[in-house]
């Protein structure tokens, strides 16, 4: 029964897993399919480990190879005594290059910090059971020697008949342990294969013989060459409708696939969902709406307050906001009357600074135009070509008389006496506005 | 003809402050992850000195790139394709860990958790590979500025030729000159990492020659990282995978400037297309070292030429590529003025990064404590340069002075001339002998 599981069940488990497993892992992870060499973290040992290993693992898989694939062959030369005896040390030959070499391996996988931040559990159990399989394998050669002659008339008709889906246990059953144990150990590293970083295996890149040595790729397919010599007129308007129709199609097909799901898959939101929408929907309007009424509302007021007269500063404006809902400063001018100035840089309308700085300019902050708060000019190189306007303003005194105008021009009326004038009101109105439009 | 469009560079070296700015935009977009940590897909050399990797344009030891053989035929120095099997197992001309530097970050914790004392906590140097403290023992750029000089300016592999007497003038400390080289891919014409790719996981794109890396076809045999000569292929130790210089593809395509362009401090760096005839790649390839340069400006087609242009449409590329090779930059200093010059074009790969070899350290020179600006001493200086010629031809024209004097004379007539109309104290007489010597004309 554990013969028929070793033998027979383990082998088509082993093949399947390695078939499989590695075609699904070629196909949905690509990227993993790589022989993650170490060798640019430690080169030395590699190169004391990595050829050996390879060059000796390879005479020995290709005897193997032979003596499966040619029995018939291969067992007419080995009874020629000279033959057997040179392939049976060629072959030991190499599967002691081998032993050396993962010897090595194993040891610079243990001994190197480096490598053990890339070396997995998965990895040192790969070599264990490499080693293990070499290890029975030159037993086998010392033990049981010329396996090359009998091989081919145990294991190969064994595997033919596995091969072939009528599996003839008695070929094995009847070997040496040690001969069975070489066998088991093939089969289970067969099956673990494709989860190993032995998957390189199966990606030696035999087409790099026959490839040419530039590689072109185009991300588009490469346009098509226009062909000079043919009339380029017809070509071209015969192309022109066929694109002209084909895109027409296919803009038609897409609006009705586009009408047709949605009418098989119903609507995306629920009927809640769509009320919550329109709902939030309205009340942002009707937000909207109440800013704008008050807007008006307040456009349409002949005068806005800006300031006590006695509250303004020469050096800090107070900002304000205009008519048309733009900001303002205002300031006291040297002359005790009041200076109203746009604030809306006119270079690209940033707020600029309330502070006036030691040369009696205002700064806007995003681009660094200077404005000097008198005149509104900028100063020269700055970004801002034009100068902030200045603003008219009307003075009324606290019983609500109007005792002074100035228009945007600078042109004053009435001449309050200062006491007035320090206890006046600012307003802007809208019949001195004028600023700036 | 076989018309194809490269997106190809120029670095100004002359404007080159060699801050680094480039090499950080870089790693901070690209190589900020595990297993990459070493890379610097641009980086700043210090010349003359030994780069990164160290004496990487030492093509005896990595043997990277093409040579001609016995035969006249193009080969990669590396491989061929029988040996190149054999080299998957090892490859002995791979450079490792230790030819970059181990990659280390600072124990910051520490400084956190110390105990009360009286000494100041110290973060303590960490490898970036093992997280084992380390003795810092290189780095990426551990000549920067000729530091240690001594050792790594003297072992320049470009120093190699030059007299005894030419390499003490060089490297004389008290008036040691020299010059910031920024590298990244070239992203060649006749790529050595795509013809040695065995897998044929790397690919020149098409439309505009960036050459790529395709993660999943890569199976990490590293035939590219030896055979790049100018090292910009790097092996990630974590994912098994080469990995290189994308040309921030993705920034491009979206209008911008690649990361290190755009984030160039001394705007030295241009980009434009350049239209090339892919037949001629190969034979121009074979030319000998003398007139290497010449064979690669020969294969660079001027893009205002009727017949380059219909054979463009001929070649399916699309007429905004023809009208960007017209207004490219890199068409002006490779081609219409003859300025910029290949990177080792001994290394035969055709590569599309094209440099303007510095004068200011020609110019510099110091007499008697003062640096020396009598006009007609000018010319003098640049046979007499600190930095040799000799030196900079072994860099940018395979060892011909006279490619490089012809770009130097060029550019100290244009200074002449601009400082003739700008400060005015030369008179126009003497300019426009400069302008002839280096046949130029005013324009």
């Amino acid at each position: 029964m554990i013969s028929q599981f070793l033998f027979a069940g383990l082998p088509y488990l082993a093949v399947a897993l390695l078939v499989i497993g590695s075609i699904y892992r070629f196909r949905n992870d690509p990227y993993s399919y790589t022989a993650l060499s170490s060798q640019f973290l430690e080169d030395r040992k590699l190169l004391l480990g990595s050829l050996p290993w390879h060059v000796g693992i390879f005479i020995v898989l290709f005897g193997h190879g032979i003596a499966f694939l040619l029995p018939t062959i291969w067992g007419s030369l080995t009874s020629s005594r000279l033959f057997l005896i040179t392939v049976e040390v060629i072959g030991l030959a190499g599967a002691l290059l081998a032993l050396i070499g993962l010897g090595m391996l194993i040891a610079r996988r243990l001994t190197s910090a480096k490598l053990q931040k890339v070396t997995t559990n998965l990895d040192l159990t790969l070599l264990v059971l490499l080693g293990f399989q070499v290890l029975t394998g030159i037993g086998i050669a010392l033990q049981l020697r010329w396996g090359a002659a009998w091989a081919t008339g145990t294991t190969t008709p064994y595997l033919w008949s596995l091969l072939t889906l009528r599996p003839e246990l008695g070929y094995v059953t009847e070997l040496p342990g040690l001969v069975q144990v070489h066998i088991v150990g093939a089969w289970v590293i067969a099956a673990v294969l494709p989860f190993t970083r032995l998957v390189h295996v199966f990606s030696l890149p035999f087409s790099y013989i026959f490839r040419p040595h530039q590689r072109v790729i185009w991300t588009r397919p490469r346009p098509a060459p226009v062909n000079i010599a043919a009339s380029p007129d017809s070509r071209r308007t015969f192309m022109k409708g066929a694109l002209g129709i084909s895109s027409a199609g296919a803009l038609l097909s897409v609006g009705f696939m586009e009408k047709a799901v949605r009418f098989f898959r119903g609507p995306d939101t629920t009927a809640d969902e769509d009320a919550e929408i329109l709902e939030k929907r309205l009340r942002r309007l009707r937000v909207t709406t109440e800013e704008r009424e008050l807007e008006l509302e307040r456009m349409k007021r002949e005068f806005i307050e800006v300031a006590r007269v006695g509250e303004l500063d020469a050096s800090t404006g107070k900002y304000f906001i205009d008519y048309e809902m733009r900001p303002a400063l205002a300031f006291l001018g040297s002359d005790g009357f009041p200076i109203l100035i746009s604030a809306k840089c006119t270079h690209l309308g940033c707020t600029v600074s309330s502070k006036v700085d030691s040369q009696g300019r205002l700064l806007c902050p995003c681009h660094v135009s200077y404005f000097d708060v008198r005149t509104g000019q900028p100063n020269a190189g700055a970004p801002a070509k034009e100068p902030l306007p200045r603003l008219g303003w009307v003075l009324f005194d606290a019983s609500g008389e109007l005792i002074c105008t100035q228009g945007p021009d600078g042109k004053r009326q009435g001449e309050p006496s200062a006491e007035a004038l320090a206890h006046a009101q600012v307003f802007i109105s809208k019949s001195h506005e004028g600023a700036s439009s | 003809m076989d018309v194809r469009a490269q997106t190809a560079m120029v670095f100004h070296l002359d404007k080159c402050i060699g801050c680094h700015t480039c090499s950080v935009a870089c790693k901070n977009i690209w190589t900020d992850r595990p297993g990459a940590e070493y890379m610097w897909w641009n980086n700043v050399e210090t010349k003359p000195g030994t780069g990164y990797p160290t004496r990487w344009e030492d093509q005896i030891e990595y043997r990277g790139g093409w040579r001609v053989n016995s035969r006249r035929e193009l080969v990669l120095r590396s491989q061929n394709k029988a040996s190149a099997f054999l080299k998957l197992f090892y490859n002995p001309n791979q450079p490792g860990l230790d030819d970059y530097y181990e990659p280390w970050t600072y124990r910051y914790q520490d400084l956190f958790d110390a105990a009360e004392g009286d000494d100041q906590p110290t973060a303590i140097p960490v490898s970036q590979i093992t997280g084992e403290p380390i003795d810092i023992e290189a780095g990426p750029n551990w000549d920067d500025d000729l530091s240690g000089s001594p050792i790594y300016a003297e072992n320049d592999p470009n120093l190699e030729g030059l007299s005894a007497e030419e390499k003490r003038a060089l490297l004389e400390v008290e008036s040691i000159a020299m010059m910031y080289l920024p590298r990244i891919c070239n992203h060649c014409a006749n790529p050595s990492c795509v013809a040695a790719c065995p897998s044929g996981a790397l690919y020149k794109r098409g439309e505009d020659g960036v050459v790529l890396v395709n993660q999943n076809e890569c199976r990490g045999w590293r035939s590219c990282v030896t055979a790049c000569p100018y090292k910009k292929m790097y092996f990630n130790w974590q994912t098994g995978k080469s990995e290189k210089c994308i040309l921030c593809y993705p920034r491009v395509e979206t209008g911008q400037a690649p990361a290190c362009f755009h984030s160039c401090v001394g705007r030295i760096r241009y980009l434009g297309v350049l239209l090339y005839d892919a037949d001629r790649v190969h034979d121009a390839m074979l030319a000998p070292d003398e007139s290497l340069v010449e064979a690669q400006r020969s294969v660079i087609l001027d893009p205002f030429d009727p017949e380059v242009i219909r054979e463009a449409a001929a070649s399916g590329l699309p007429p905004e590529m023809v009208a960007s090779a017209q207004g490219s930059p890199v068409w002006r200093f490779v081609k219409e003025w003859e300025l910029a010059l290949p990177l080792h074009p001994e290394f035969r790969t055709l590569p599309m990064l094209y440099y303007v070899p510095p004068l200011l350290p020609v110019m510099g020179k110091m007499t008697a404590g003062a640096h020396d600006s009598v006009v007609e001493e000018m010319f003098g200086a640049v046979d007499g340069s600190r930095i040799s010629i000799e030196f900079l031809s072994k860099l940018f024209s395979a060892g011909n002075t006279d490619v490089v004097r012809d770009v130097l004379r060029k550019l100290v007539a244009v200074r002449i001339h601009r400082r003739s109309k700008g400060i005015d104290d030369i008179s126009p007489e003497v300019a426009q002998k400069a302008l002839r010597e280096a046949q130029l004309t005013e324009k």
